[in-house]
């Protein structure tokens, strides 16, 4: 079972959704800042702060998962 | 034109409905965002990017919940009109006909109809007894 959790070379298509996944978590981190910032109400910017940094956090994971693949991507299809 | 009264109230309106809006904008973003998580954890073929999928799908699902939740309290979201008891008693009727054309098919596929299907026999207990018909024991 843990050597089925080893990282696998990614497929283009693996690639392309974390692409677009951290697109939209860029979004939503620029989302909350811009509702945080414009809100006056206090409970809004508490929740739109939080979210923030958890969004900011997805954007580290999927970060972190494309440099993990990095070194064991292939340089041409066999 | 507006008055400055007029227009003041319509400052503070249009305040509290940017909160709203900007919410449901975020809101809305996220539901999409949780529905590409489950497609791209579908698609994964690597363990590790389908764990992490999967983790970000939860965790995006539970935030959605958590502002769906502050804008209802807030009163910036109006809670959807309840199902009419009459259209529920109508699907219940429909499911109850489907799942009797289902059960035909499936016994005639599997075994001609000679044998019990136990398993189906159980599924129907539990669809007879939260319906409460009481009735319509279609099989056996």
């Amino acid at each position: 079972m843990h050597n089925m959790m080893h990282h696998q070379p990614l497929s283009g298509k693996e690639l392309d959704y974390i692409s677009d996944s951290i697109s939209n978590e860029d979004l939503l981190v620029k989302q909350c800042a811009v509702a945080a910032h414009n809100s006056s109400n206090p409970a809004v910017q508490q929740l739109c702060t939080q979210m923030l940094r958890e969004h900011h956090q997805h954007i580290q994971m999927l970060t972190q998962s494309l440099q993990h693949h990095q070194s064991i991507a292939p340089y041409q299809i066999q | 034109m507006y008055s400055q009264q007029q227009g003041q109230q319509q400052q503070h309106a249009g305040g509290v409905m940017q909160d709203k809006d900007m919410l449901f904008t975020i809101l809305t973003d996220l539901k999409r965002t949780v529905g590409e998580y489950t497609t791209a954890t579908t698609e994964a073929a690597c363990p590790m990017v389908r764990q992490m999928f999967m983790e970000l799908q939860n965790h995006s699902l539970r935030m959605q919940g958590d502002l769906y939740n502050f804008m209802q309290q807030n009163n910036m979201y109006t809670k959807p009109q309840p199902a009419l008891k009459q259209a529920i008693d109508k699907q219940i009727q429909q499911v109850q006909q489907n799942h009797q054309q289902m059960d035909q098919f499936v016994q005639q596929q599997l075994n001609g109809g000679g044998q019990s299907l136990s398993f189906l026999a159980h599924t129907q207990a539990q669809a007879t007894q939260h319906t409460n018909s009481g009735k319509n024991p279609y099989y056996m």
